[in-house]
């Protein structure tokens, strides 16, 4: 008969030593044969446990408990061991990790400022329910100037200095035509935008021969000028910032009637037209800056869009508003560009900004 | 147009700020660009009095002189004009003012003698063209008196944008209307006061006046003036025109100027000794007779003329090109006494139509072309002919020569107040609109309520319709008044198919390039002929600019490639020497079945120049080669579903491309044939040489629309997963280096082996044994992929295909396995 106290003194005496030789273990390999030595099958603990068969029934069952108590507190200090272990290889292994290495970075890509403010515009436009139309560059004298208004040798001609390709062709100088382009082949009601590239023979610090421009039309019975002031309203405010002010000055443009050019409250000087004591540079000191040309669609472009296309353009049926912005502008100042020529330069260090 | 303050206080008592006028003006529709200071530049200069004059000792024409300018210390100043006397008032600059021409006065010493500031010249104070000697002033002017002051000289003005409508602001009056309407001020005309003179002559017996088509010219008058003595005009008057930027001439030449400023009505003034006979006729040119094909302009230029061209004629011979310029064989000279003072209306079309053929814009046509107030002009005759008699010492004919076979019919329009207000959104009361229109100076008749009648008056030109009268009720009430309301946008059923647009596919094509690493450059549509040339492009079906800025914008470009390879040398320049660029524009061909004579096409542009990747380490390095921009083609093409296992894109090289080399043509075996979508190549070094690239430069050039047109007809079709395991097979294939390797692709394709899912390239590499007669090849390992799709293959099957392609291949072309 074995000895119910020595067994147990011997257990014990097992995990003290475990747990005096753990430290000792210095690699998982080292642990791997110390766990061998403890809870292998030929190891100390199932030498210990060999005893047992021949405790007698009355100490069995303490025998019993005691050695699995023993089992779990040996697996316990060679697990946390190997945690330990585990921890310090893995930071081994990340030693030579440089997490300030440059990434493996893929081309940036760009979008050219102006079409940057071209998407903006029209989303906000299409937001509010417009629908985009495109047309050609190159245009009929008649689209670009007859039907919307401007008859030969009127003097209004003279406010867009045009690129003539021959006497009747010429590369449009606005993206007016495309409200011609628009009615002629489709019945009102239309909400239409027209973006796209206009050219005037005109250049110099402010101007360049090319710049590209967003129209927009409305037609529908009852259109009125106060829509054309709550359009414009929600789409400047949507595209500058919500306390954005809006200034109808009246003005002429031959293809509309009213006519107005719209002045929309500073946002660099927020209307007051100086900054501090400084005047500011943005609206020379006036509080408002000028971004675009609107109006009510003048009757005769009617009649004569009417007379040409599908029909429905009466003007005693129906009325419109038409507007007109120069995308270049709106990207100078969002973007706070000064230099117009900047823009067909294309140099990258110009480009990479818009990134 | 400048307008002086002063000046247009004598048609309206404004007594607000110019400031107050500008703002009002502003909103009005007049817009006032600028608040100007005409004599800023001498606004320092002060009154002297020089109360000694002593010879210099060592020169024999400078004298000093000691000059009060109203300060306790007399002023010595040393002065070279001969006309300098004691007891003079004269204009002094003193220590420390800039001349108008932008010298400053400093303390000088001249010869020895200590100087202490300048007497000055007309000339120098930018006043008249005088440099005879020094300005004397009026013995009654202070000493110390700024001399601006003293003179009464008008140093408010504004300088107004007035848009192509509105005629009948191009002058004093008109504005002074405007400011009367704004301020609710009453408008004076100046006061008549012409005295004729019996003994002169009788004007109408003097000289007829023949008109040979009332369109071109429904009226023409003419005061007849004797004994005129040319000279400078007044003071007054000089210094006036000199405040809005108006050079004085002489006193009958002044007054024109000074009336079509002041009216807005353009006058000549002939010289009546120089016309022959007693009539002025007013007829075309006649570009096919010996007299009347041409003129002689009085800036010396001959004109030839077309017979568009309207001209003044006396009785042998044309005297002046009709609204634009006067002739040289009759214009006033120093010697002049005799004038015939012409007022008349040309029809504006053809006025314009001369000044802008012959590049003569002036004044006088520019107010011609826009529309000068018939009914108006009487007046501006009778105070122009008082003037030249006042400032000139004429005498003047009794009466008028004049012919008017178009007297002015009155203008009636139909006014709605409903419609009115329906279509600027406001509410606008009857009385408003009655007080608005009759201020304008239209008589109401509002007999019918619903609908008034207008009469516009003849200086409104501008007025021709009843929604001309709506934008003056909305002009006037305050176009910023007008609330804000945002419209319910109705869409017709055509519209919803509109979806699909044009723009939306440039979008999307460009978010791909930002996507595929490459930066939007966007160039002007035209270059030069020139950079076509350089690039050996076609010189048919070129659209050139008939009016180009410059030589180097005259063409529009038939592709896409000349703005990107200018962008290269400008950035090359900067030392951006890593360029990924891409740009989506129009390329213009012409194409005579177009309605514009041009065919539009968009295209896509990638040019890739340099180093393979910006950023250096950890990417290998290397230069951008044709596997890179092949790569970007492949991968847009995958986007837009254009090339797939059974449709492949085809890479096809191209000889003798213009400007590219190797030129690889991107097609799209289709339904409807082989389509060309683009071409990749490489800039041939000689031509890339012209863009200062030392590297080489590849581009890819792609039919945008065609790409729109495609891509919008696939849709993602699904195919159900694989189930069983493929099983792959490689084989390596020693081949020539000249073969391509598509050749051994569609070899392999040709064998037709079964079960053959996919087929790829998978490496490209020199044999291994470098003997001589490996010279010349190339091996290229294909992955044969095979699969079944409702079983597992067994090796067996597979062997037996993939023995078909070793076998094949060498049969069928000059390789071996
Ligand atoms: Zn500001």
């Amino acid at each position: 008969m074995s000895d119910i106290k020595s067994f147990l003194e011997g257990l014990d005496g097992l995990t003290l030593e475990c747990e005096a030789r753990r430290g000792q273990a210095c690699s998982l390999k080292d642990l791997e044969s110390l766990r061998v030595e403890f809870l292998g099958r030929k190891g100390k603990l199932a030498e210990a446990m060999s005893a047992l068969v021949q405790m007698g029934p009355a100490d069995k069952p303490a025998a019993g408990k005691k050695a699995n108590e023993v089992k779990n507190a040996l697996s316990a200090l060679l697990e946390s061991r190997q945690a330990e272990l585990e921890a310090a290889e893995a930071q081994d292994a990340l030693a030579g990790f440089d997490p300030t290495l440059p990434g493996r970075r893929p081309a940036p890509g760009s979008l050219h400022p102006v079409t940057l403010a071209m998407q903006e515009i029209c989303e906000v436009l299409t937001g509010l329910g417009f629908e985009v139309v495109s047309g050609p560059e190159v245009e009929n004298d008649w689209f670009n100037f007859e039907a919307l208004n401007m008859p030969p040798d009127h003097p209004a001609r003279d406010m867009q200095d045009t690129l003539y390709v021959s006497e009747n062709i010429l590369l449009r100088t606005h993206t007016s035509p495309l409200q011609v382009r628009t009615m002629m082949s489709r019945k009102p009601p239309v909400a239409v935008i027209a973006p796209g590239k206009v050219y005037r023979r005109d250049s110099d610090i402010t101007h360049t021969p090319m710049f590209h421009q967003i129209e927009g039309l409305l037609v529908d019975k009852n259109v009125s000028m106060a829509d054309l002031r709550g359009t414009l309203t929600a789409f400047v405010r949507q595209l500058f910032s919500a306390d954005t002010k809006v200034r109808f000055r009246p003005s002429f443009f031959p293809f509309t009637e009213p006519s107005a050019e719209v002045d929309i409250s500073c946002m660099l000087c927020g209307g007051e037209g100086h900054i501090g004591t400084e005047p500011c540079r943005v609206c020379k000191r006036t509080g408002w800056v000028e971004i675009l040309g609107c109006g009510m669609v003048d009757p005769n472009v009617f009649r004569a869009v009417n007379a040409a296309g599908v029909g429905g353009y009466d003007p005693e049926a129906v009325s419109g508003f038409a507007f007109g912005l120069g995308v270049e502008r709106v990207a100078m100042l969002k973007y706070g560009i000064g230099d117009l020529r900047m823009f067909f330069e294309n140099d990258v260090r110009f480009l990479e900004q818009f990134s | 147009m400048h307008i002086s303050l002063q000046w247009l206080r004598e048609f309206v008592p404004y007594q607000g700020t110019v400031q107050d006028l500008a703002d009002r003006l502003t909103m009005q529709g007049l817009e006032v660009e600028a608040i100007l200071d005409p004599f800023e530049s001498i606004a320092k200069i002060v009154v002297g009095h020089v109360l000694e004059r002593v010879p210099h000792a060592e020169s024999d024409h400078l004298s000093v002189c000691t000059v009060d300018v109203g300060q306790p210390d007399m002023l010595q100043i040393v002065c070279g004009a001969p006309n300098v006397a004691a007891g003079q008032k004269v204009p002094v600059a003193t220590i420390g003012t800039t001349m108008p021409g932008g010298l400053e006065i400093k303390r000088a010493k001249l010869r020895g003698v200590e100087s202490r500031g300048m007497i000055c010249s007309e000339r120098e104070l930018g006043l008249s063209e005088d440099h005879a000697g020094i300005m004397v002033l009026p013995e009654s002017f202070r000493p110390g008196q700024l001399l601006t002051e003293a003179l009464g000289l008008e140093r408010e003005v504004i300088e107004v944008s007035i848009t192509p409508n509105r005629a009948d602001c191009l002058s004093v009056l008109g504005i002074a209307r405007e400011a009367a309407l704004g301020f609710g001020l009453p408008l004076t005309m100046p006061t008549l006061n012409l005295r004729e003179d019996a003994s002169a002559g009788d004007a109408a017996k003097a000289l007829r006046i023949d008109i040979a088509d009332a369109e071109l010219c429904p009226v023409y008058r003419a005061r007849v003036l004797t004994g005129a003595k040319i000279g400078p005009s007044p003071d007054w008057m000089r210094y006036r025109l000199l405040a809005i930027g108006q050079r004085p001439i002489s006193n009958i030449v002044d007054v024109t100027n000074y009336i079509l400023m002041e009216l807005g009505q353009p006058l000549h003034a002939f010289d009546r000794a120089l016309l022959k006979g007693d009539v002025i006729r007013v007829a075309p040119a006649t570009p096919d007779k010996e007299v009347g094909r041409s003129i002689t302009t009085l800036d010396g230029q001959e004109r030839k003329l077309l017979g568009s061209d309207l001209l003044i004629w006396d009785a042998e011979r044309p005297v002046a090109l009709a609204g634009v310029m006067g002739g040289a064989n009759s214009s006033i000279s120093e010697t002049s006494t005799e004038v015939v003072l012409e007022c008349a209306i040309f029809r504006p079309g053809t006025i314009r139509k001369t000044a802008r053929r012959l590049a003569l814009p002036s004044e006088a046509s520019y107010r011609f072309e826009r529309g000068v107030d018939q009914v108006g002009s009487l007046f501006a005759l009778e105070r122009a002919a008082q003037l030249m008699a006042e400032v000139s010492g004429a005498r003047v004919y009794t009466g008028i020569a004049a012919s008017e076979p178009k007297p002015w019919a009155t203008r009636e329009h139909g006014f709605r107040i409903d419609r009115c207000n329906a279509l600027l959104g406001l509410e606008l009361t009857p009385e408003f609109c009655r007080t608005t229109l009759t201020g304008l100076g239209c008589p109401v008749n509002d007999a019918d309520p619903a609908n008034w009648r207008v009469t516009s008056p003849s200086h409104r030109l501008d007025l021709e319709r009843e929604v001309d009268l709506f934008e003056e009720c909305g002009r006037v009430h305050g176009l910023d008044r007008i609330p804000a309301v945002l419209p319910k946008i109705s869409k017709s059923l055509d519209s919803v198919q509109m979806r699909d647009t044009e723009f939306g596919f440039i979008q999307n094509l460009k978010a791909w390039a930002v996507g595929a690493g490459l930066r939007e450059a966007v160039n002007y549509s035209f270059v030069g002929t020139e950079d076509l040339d350089r690039l050996n492009l076609p010189v048919e079906g070129r659209i050139k600019i008939a009016n180009p800025l410059s030589e180097d914008q005259n063409v529009l470009r038939t592709e896409i490639a000349p703005g990107l390879l200018n962008n290269v040398r400008h950035n090359l320049a900067q030392g951006n020497a890593c360029l990924r660029l891409f740009e989506v524009a129009k390329a213009f061909v012409a194409d005579e079945t177009s309605d514009t004579t041009a065919r539009e096409n968009s295209r896509l542009g990638l040019l890739v120049h340099g180093a393979r990747h910006a950023q250096e380490w950890p990417w290998e390095q290397g230069e951008a080669d044709y596997q890179d921009v092949k790569g970007l083609i492949e991968n847009l093409l995958v986007h837009y579903r254009l090339t797939s296992a059974a449709n492949p894109a085809q890479y096809v090289l191209e000889a003798a491309h213009p400007y590219l080399e190797p030129c690889v043509r991107v097609e799209l075996p289709g339904k409807g044939g082989v389509k060309l979508l683009g071409r990749i190549g490489r800039v041939q070094p000689k031509i890339a040489d012209g863009y200062h690239a030392r590297k080489d430069i590849w581009l890819a050039d792609m039919d945008a629309d065609l790409l729109r047109e495609l891509s919008r007809a696939t849709t993602p079709a699904f195919r159900k997963l694989p189930v069983f395991p493929p099983s792959r097979r490689d084989v390596t294939v020693i081949c020539p280096a000249t073969m391509h390797a598509q050749a051994v692709e569609n070899a392999i394709r040709e064998i037709k082996p079964k079960l053959l899912e996919s087929l790829a390239l998978v490496a490209v590499y020199a044999p291994e044994d470098k003997a001589d007669d490996s010279k010349g090849e190339r091996n290229l390992t294909f992955r044969l992929t095979y699969r079944h799709a409702e079983r597992t293959l067994v090796d067996k099957e597979v062997d037996k295909e993939h023995t078909k392609v070793l076998t094949g291949l060498p049969q069928k072309l000059p390789v071996r396995i």
